[in-house]
């Protein structure tokens, strides 16, 4: 298994509230997170692809993650609502900027282009509303034999009971075609109290239909391979470079500073980390802390 | 999919019921064998405060050494390995390490290093492991045995430098260490305590008086009144505190005391945590032996010890992971007539208690 992550943080107008959403992340044991910028295009008007902020902007200072001794790592994140692919280019050249890549197909046409063909890392599954089109297996099995991995939000599940049952109802359908694999559970949450610690998770997993072994999967390892295919994306294609006509220099412009490389790649030194919670605790069950049960750091043995 | 639900995690127990008089008995073999212990607790019944002898082996578990930020290539020094690792038996442990995420290490009596390394260490390690058993569908975690008494990983051999290099060079790890040894204690340890940051850990050790408290009777080990799973309930909710009245105001608690029960006036919880040396344990097991000897006040004890949750072994060398609960622990239920109930747990990541 991997380190802990949540893909999904969705970034308010309030700096402070992004800032207590980080360090409830790294409370809660979650080792890297992904700041979500959604861009919602349509035929109207030409709209401008959003920037992300520099992390060392947004942050005074980046936690560190609960019983390591690691800080969390940011990276960022576009997703693109869309159900037409004529709203935007798919390999548009500011899209590099981004660490992952998200589409949130509102079309079963444009799910199925996205599965087969677009450079995109995550492919969104609608949980607040009934699910616009079903999942057919072929583009299914195409995301998952390409590396791509579906994603459920949680965080709707938590605000209403409405929007609860179409999420429970759209995993159970999208795990029923993709049976468990390449699935990501993720917040969308925009305040800290709308957090869950990653066990918390994987158990909701099971509500969804996942094993034991893919639900905690699909909170680490999963991610992990979302992440990394990113990172190769966007290498592969500061290869292959955009035409001039886009105004941009060729090649990649500088990654946003949380650099996926760092976040991809092991770090050559790998300690194993200190402070002071006693993770020793043989008491199974709440290995970490949830939101609403703070417990207080053991002291470390005298 | 939905019947899974009603399904938890997979864990295991394995029963044993024996006498310590036996000839065959094993309790010796499946204490000594579970390495690495973080809490034993002993349960008293109808007893104020332990008497003497049991409260003076309560009290002399030996101490372990926490080093801090110790480059595992430390592990293999030559002064480390002829005073710690080939006399007598050292027990070692990551710190603080959590074994679904990061890198943890063990260092067994017998002499091997176990490292369960996640993928990327592994592959930059280049020393010989195998995929973790409890792998989901990719190998995401490795796991590395050396021995280090054998003969190719004698200081000097190819097996020893290949690892060295590894552990130098490639990947440099370095972690928290706990440290213990038996019967060498700290002295043993003075290559690596003279070198690095350390403290000393004394075994912590606290009691609890209970009063009132339900217990299943009778509670003897060749008629038991309860099936083991019942009285492990019972005897959990005991140590959590959790109350058995099971009343209709409360919502926090359905546990119920086994029937037919008594209640005892009062019974002594004694605890004691830290790294606790199987020898040590076994000593007390001993001595709880010896009290009835004498005397034959109360009927039985219970005693309870609790594995580490991210040891990334359980019983003897078998591999120990963490799904939902890294619980590895034993319940050993003693009567007077030396005859005992012992029962091993284990959860989803772990292979069989011995």
């Amino acid at each position: 298994m991997s380190v802990f992550m949540d893909l999904n943080l969705r970034p308010t107008a309030e700096r402070s509230t992004l800032q207590s959403l980080l360090d409830t992340a790294a409370h809660l044991g979650y080792s890297a997170v992904a700041i979500n910028y959604v861009f919602e295009p349509t035929s109207k008007k030409k709209q401008e692809i959003p920037k992300p902020t520099p992390t060392s902007e947004l942050f005074d200072k980046l936690p560190t993650v609960q019983g390591r001794s690691r800080p969390i790592r940011v990276l960022n994140r576009l997703t693109i609502v869309a159900s037409d692919a004529s709203h935007f280019r798919p390999s548009a050249p500011e899209f590099r900027s981004f660490d992952l890549l998200a589409i949130h197909p509102t079309s079963e046409k444009l799910f199925h282009a996205a599965c087969m063909t677009f450079d995109v890392d995550i492919i969104c599954v609608t949980v607040t509303e009934k699910l616009p089109f079903f999942f057919k297996r072929a583009p299914v099995s195409g995301a998952v034999e390409r590396g791509l991995v579906f994603e459920l939000c949680y965080v709707p599940a938590i605000r209403d009971s409405t929007t609860r049952r179409y999420t429970i109802a759209n995993a159970v359908c999208l795990l029923e075609s993709c049976k468990g694999r390449n699935v990501i559970l993720s917040s969308g949450a925009e305040k800290p109290l709308e957090l869950r610690g990653p066990y918390d998770i994987a158990n909701l997993g099971l509500l969804f239909g996942l094993s034991e072994g893919d639900a905690k999967e699909a909170v680490s390892s999963t991610c992990r391979s979302a992440v990394l295919h990113g990172v190769h994306t966007l290498q592969v294609s500061a290869d292959t470079r955009a035409p001039a006509s886009c105004c941009q220099k060729p090649g990649r412009p500088p990654a946003a500073p949380s650099t996926p490389r760092d976040c991809a790649q092991a770090p050559p030194t790998r300690p194993a980390q200190t402070p002071p919670t006693s993770r020793k605790s043989p008491i199974p069950g709440q290995r970490l802390q949830t939101n609403l049960q703070p417990r207080e750091p053991d002291p470390p043995p005298q | 999919n939905m019947e899974n639900l009603q399904q938890t995690s997979r864990n295991l127990l394995v029963c044993d019921q024996s006498s310590l008089r036996h000839r065959k008995c094993r309790l010796s073999q499946q204490v000594q064998q579970h390495h690495f212990n973080h809490q034993v607790s002993l349960l008293l019944p109808e007893c104020g405060s332990a008497p003497p002898p049991l409260d003076a082996a309560l009290r002399s578990f030996s101490s372990s050494y926490l080093l801090r930020k110790l480059p595992l290539h430390e592990l293999l020094d030559t002064h480390f390995l002829q005073d710690a690792v080939y006399q007598g038996s050292v027990y070692g442990l990551s710190y603080r390490s959590r074994i679904d995420e990061d890198t943890c290490v063990a260092l067994l009596p017998s002499g091997q290093l176990v490292l369960s390394l996640d993928k990327d260490v592994y592959e930059r390690l280049g020393v010989e492991g195998k995929p973790s058993r409890f792998n989901q569908r990719a190998n995401s975690r490795y796991v590395v045995t050396v021995n280090l008494t054998d003969s190719s990983m004698a200081p000097g051999g190819r097996g020893y430098q290949r690892l060295l290099t590894g552990l130098k060079s490639r990947v440099q790890l370095q972690t928290d260490f706990l440290l213990s040894h038996h019967p060498g204690g700290g002295e043993a340890l003075k290559a690596l305590l003279s070198r690095y940051d350390w403290t000393e850990h004394r075994p912590q050790v606290s009691s609890r008086l209970l009063t009132n408290l339900p217990c299943p009777t009778p509670l003897t080990s060749d008629l038991p009144s309860c099936d083991p799973h019942s009285f492990l309930e019972w005897l959990g909710a005991v140590e959590a505190e959790v109350s058995c009245d099971n009343e209709s105001t409360s919502f926090l608690s359905t546990l119920v005391c086994p029937e037919p029960r008594a209640v005892l006036s009062r019974a002594l919880r004694v605890r004691v945590s830290g790294l606790l040396l199987p020898q040590d344990v076994y000593r007390l097991i001993e001595e709880l032996r010896r009290c009835w000897d004498g005397r034959g006040t109360a009927s039985w004890a219970a005693l309870t010890v609790q594995g580490f949750a991210d040891s990334p072994v359980s019983w003897g060398s078998r591999e120990h992971g963490f799904l939902k609960g890294g619980e590895n622990f034993y319940s050993l239920l003693l009567c007077s007539d030396h005859s005992y109930w012992l029962c091993m747990g284990t959860g989803a990541h772990d292979g069989c208690p011995p």
